[in-house]
């Protein structure tokens, strides 16, 4: 009770605030000869629900009664797993908190996925109806968005860029928990969309669909947004941590390269993300308050929606996978045992990335009926970012070359993530360029190519660095025998299931079908097969990941004998993660230069190697 | 010696490549006009991407194989500083292997599509009348209104008089379709064409497609109108047959459409 008893509370504030703001406040509405249609009802409810939610798990007692002149009520920074569960402002919690939520999410998505394979292992229905198809299919896909989008920033950039810059904790540690807080509401929103019809517009929300469809489309409209909103804040804290708090010697030219990377990603998420808020929010006008934005009936104009939405949609992309870049890139590094290669390059290349992403959306619209002109310049832009993107590969291939590799867990892992984002990547060049993709554009080509960039790419450097870090988080050592189990069952099945849906897709099945001709049922029976085996594989780490952290054997504070600060201290390390500022004095990586030193740490820890 | 290997190797693999991929034949079924410049293209693009692919893919390999290290963890290389010229170089070489596919397959390409010359992709840009609605390049032989409803399709030949649920062309003419839609959001993509458009509503999209060999739904499966974007329920289950017909048995449908 104890433990819970925040999170109860929470979730009795927040139930009070939907009753209040949802039926109660439709039937007075109603009562007073108004009308207040059930959508408007879902949203005011889930919007004070969360207001609710917020208040109840702690934002009240340790932050919201200062603005009111009350004196704020606070918890013990130590306090076991207790700390877990509340408004706990301390950025390894908060790292911890968001690893584990999106892990959990990620295992709902990918068994959404094996619902989705089962049904499309043969032609004709077997499992699921037309509509429970596109639900589970919808949700699938929202569920995955959030997962890419949050995984790698909230859960490894909150736990390891403070100890990397030499920060005791983010530049703003209660927003820092606002963010992560925001999100429980979000997964309890898109699942209870089920209860009152679910939607079937899938992750993108297309109107005209998304503005008729069931009242679930609300409910994932408002989970969107309020995800929208966590994302900007922690953008924002990321941004200011890093550019304000870094140690003393800590120069931009010596960041590690995953500090770089979530700074990058960090840029967009602040920049893009009021975009995708801005169209989903004309769809639920369009719904609950009789605007024409997008509405057939009432003369809308649905290609608009298409442009703002991808205006934010297609940046997200690299808001989920520049991290990944940074993640692969530091484990590589480490287990070359040499410097990041062209460093300075890979820096430009993150920020070529972040300046280009934004003039590239309008190449998920080349079908769509926007004007003829903008084919031509999206074409060229979109295929310009593979020359920054080059850079990353170019500092990948020249660090291994240049290396003596040490090939543990986490480094099969970042070998495996260059294989699989080399076919992400080169794939893509087959949707930007347009003659290709009028054909190609929402089939199981496309399909195939953001799963290879998305999970190939992302999930793979995530798991990399997830294992990397994984005796820094918690204080114990994996198991390598079954690291490397889950690797090799995992990379295999992962290519065996992807790379026939390219075939597939160019040979006419479509994107989000529940059903196809039975032409296509070889390569969908093969791929259901490897569809199985790849979450079967996931259950390898899951079990690795709890059975570790309870019984693996202790982790020492460097494992890896890695240079950067974050090994410098315990594992796990202390609340105030370095007993006095650190002070930096060279390069992140220095592996075969004798004498030279990344940092020295203050006299006061004793943790000094 | 090391840099000998490596560009071995790489040759190599990239003469593998580029042979399989010169030889690929494992397309749809391609019947029309458009349907061979999009195979052209994805074929080109293939041969391309065949240098970059062996690139990496050598370099891996040579790495995993002939720069494991020995001890846990190995004792780091003594460090060699980098030589300035090499990211330049590959900046360079990358920057404009970038610029050459946007120019080939990716502007000719769609120049060819369009069937328009390169001059005039930019058409209808911000200098000069910037309108909503697809344009598509010039008119077509024949005009065909498609209209997408939840969840069916409905052809109309304004010149004939005569409107069908199959999709029902003559061999060697280029068409015209004036796409729309009467409630949401649909796609109109016939696979052995190898292109689509949306259909949507309040608007107006246009496709040019001409179609170079006769066929049908009934002996290829990629003759068929598909509807390519999510529309709900009945989204996978939106698909009309396609029929190509010579000219003459194209006139005789119709005759045959119009006395019903």
């Amino acid at each position: 009770m104890r433990v819970i008893g925040p999170v109860l509370k929470g979730l009795l504030y927040g139930a009070v605030g939907y009753v209040l703001g949802g039926p109660v406040l439709a039937a007075a509405v109603r009562a007073a000869g108004g009308s207040f249609p059930f959508d408007l009802e879902l949203a005011a409810g889930s919007v004070l629900g969360t207001v609710g939610w917020l208040a109840g798990v702690g934002m009240w007692d340790v932050w919201a009664r200062g603005w009111f002149g009350l004196p704020l009520r606070s918890w013990p920074e130590e306090d076991g797993v207790a700390r877990y569960f509340r408004f706990t402002t301390d950025h390894k919690v908060i790292g911890i908190q968001y690893l584990v939520t999106f892990l959990g999410l990620l295992f709902l998505g990918g068994a959404l996925a094996m619902l989705m394979r089962w049904e499309l292992m043969r032609p004709g229905m077997q499992l699921l109806t037309l509509n429970g198809f596109n639900q589970v299919m919808s949700l699938h896909g929202i569920i995955m968005i959030a997962v890419a989008v949050a995984i790698l920033l909230g859960g490894l950039g909150n736990y390891c860029v403070p100890l990397m810059i030499g920060a005791h904790d983010m530049a703003f540690p209660r927003v820092n928990a606002l963010s992560y807080w925001l999100t429980p509401p979000v997964a309890v929103m898109l699942l209870a969309s089920l209860l009152v019809g679910g939607w079937d517009s899938g992750w993108t929300a297309y109107p005209p669909l998304s503005a008729v469809n069931a009242p679930g489309q609300v409910l994932m409209i408002v989970a969107v947004v309020i995800f929208g909103l966590s994302s900007i804040l922690g953008g924002i804290n990321f941004l200011v941590t890093i550019a304000r708090m870094r140690a003393p010697g800590m120069t931009w030219g010596r960041l590690p390269i995953f500090v770089w990377s979530v700074f990058a990603a960090s840029l967009l998420s602040f920049v893009v993300t009021q975009y995708l808020a801005a169209s989903l929010l004309m769809v639920l006008l369009d719904r609950v308050a009789g605007m024409s934005y997008f509405h057939f009936a009432r003369g809308g104009t649905p290609v608009v929606y298409q442009q703002l939405f991808w205006f934010y949609s297609h940046p997200a992309v690299y808001i989920m996978i520049v991290p990944a870049f940074g993640a692969a890139l530091e484990v590589i590094t480490h287990f070359a045992r040499t410097p990041l290669y062209a460093y300075r390059w890979v820096v430009g290349g993150f920020l070529g990335i972040v300046a280009l992403s934004t003039i590239v959306w309008a190449h998920h619209n080349f079908t769509s009926g926007m004007p003829d002109w903008m084919h031509a310049p999206m074409l060229a832009t979109t295929e310009a970012i593979s020359v920054p993107t080059g850079l990353v590969f170019l500092s990948a291939l020249g660090t291994l070359l240049r290396g003596r590799l040490w090939l543990r867990t986490p480094m099969l892992f970042a070998l495996a993530w260059v294989w699989n984002f080399l076919i992400g990547g080169i794939t893509g060049i087959f949707n930007a360029d347009v003659a290709t993709d009028l054909h190609l554009h929402d089939t199981y080509f496309v399909v195939a190519h953001f799963h290879y960039t998305i999970m190939g790419g992302e999930i793979f450097a995530l798991l990399a660095a997830v294992y990397y870090w994984y005796p820094k988080i918690t204080g114990r050592m994996y198991d390598e025998r079954l690291g490397r189990l889950h690797f090799w069952w995992s990379f295999l099945a992962f290519n065996a299931t992807f790379l026939p849906m390219f075939w597939a897709g160019l040979h006419g099945m479509n994107r989000r079908i529940a059903d196809y001709p039975a032409a296509l049922g070889g390569v969908n029976l093969w791929t259901s097969l490897a569809a199985f085996l790849l979450g079967a594989s996931f259950l390898v780490f899951l079990y690795n990941f709890v059975v570790s952290w309870v019984r693996g054997p202790r982790a020492e504070a460097n494992p890896w004998q890695a240079s950067t600060l974050e090994w410098q201290v315990p594992s796990p390390p202390p609340v105030e993660n370095f007993p006095a500022p650190p002070v930096v004095v060279g390069a992140p990586y220095v592996y075969g230069i004798p004498g030279v030193r990344h940092a020295v740490l203050g006299a006061a820890g004793g943790s000094e190697r | 010696m090391r840099v000998g290997v490596l560009a071995a190797w790489w040759v190599v693999l990239t003469g593998v490549l580029v042979w399989a991929a010169s030889r690929f034949q494992g397309f749809p079924l391609a019947a029309a006009r458009e349907a061979a410049v999009a195979d052209h293209a994805f074929r080109f693009l293939t041969l391309m991407a065949s240098p970059v692919f062996a690139l990496v893919v050598v370099a891996l390999l040579y790495s995993v194989l002939g720069r494991r290290g020995q001890g846990d963890p190995p004792e780091p290389p003594p460090y060699v500083p980098e030589h300035p010229a090499v990211p330049r170089v590959w900046f360079a070489l990358t920057a404009a292997l970038a610029a050459y596919v946007i120019y080939n397959p990716g502007l000719v390409g769609l120049a060819e599509m369009r069937e328009v010359p390169l001059s005039q992709l930019l058409g209808g840009s911000p200098g000069g009348r910037v309108r909503l609605a697809s344009l598509g390049g010039a008119d077509g032989d024949l005009v065909v209104r498609v209209r997408g409803s939840r969840w069916l399709w409905q052809f109309e030949y304004p010149e004939q008089g005569v409107t069908a649920r199959e999709l029902v062309l003559p061999v060697g003419r280029r068409v015209r379709f004036e796409v729309t839609s009467t409630d949401i959001v649909h796609s109109f993509w016939v696979p052995a064409f190898r292109t689509k458009i949306d259909a949507v509503p309040n608007l107006t999209t246009y496709l040019h497609v001409t179609p170079t060999r006769t066929g049908s739904f009934e002996a290829s499966v990629d003759l068929r109108v598909q509807c390519a974007e999510l529309c709900g329920v009945g989204h996978a289950l939106m698909a009309s047959p396609v029929r190509v017909l010579e000219p003459e048995k194209f006139d005789a449908w119709v005759a045959e459409q119009a006395r019903r």
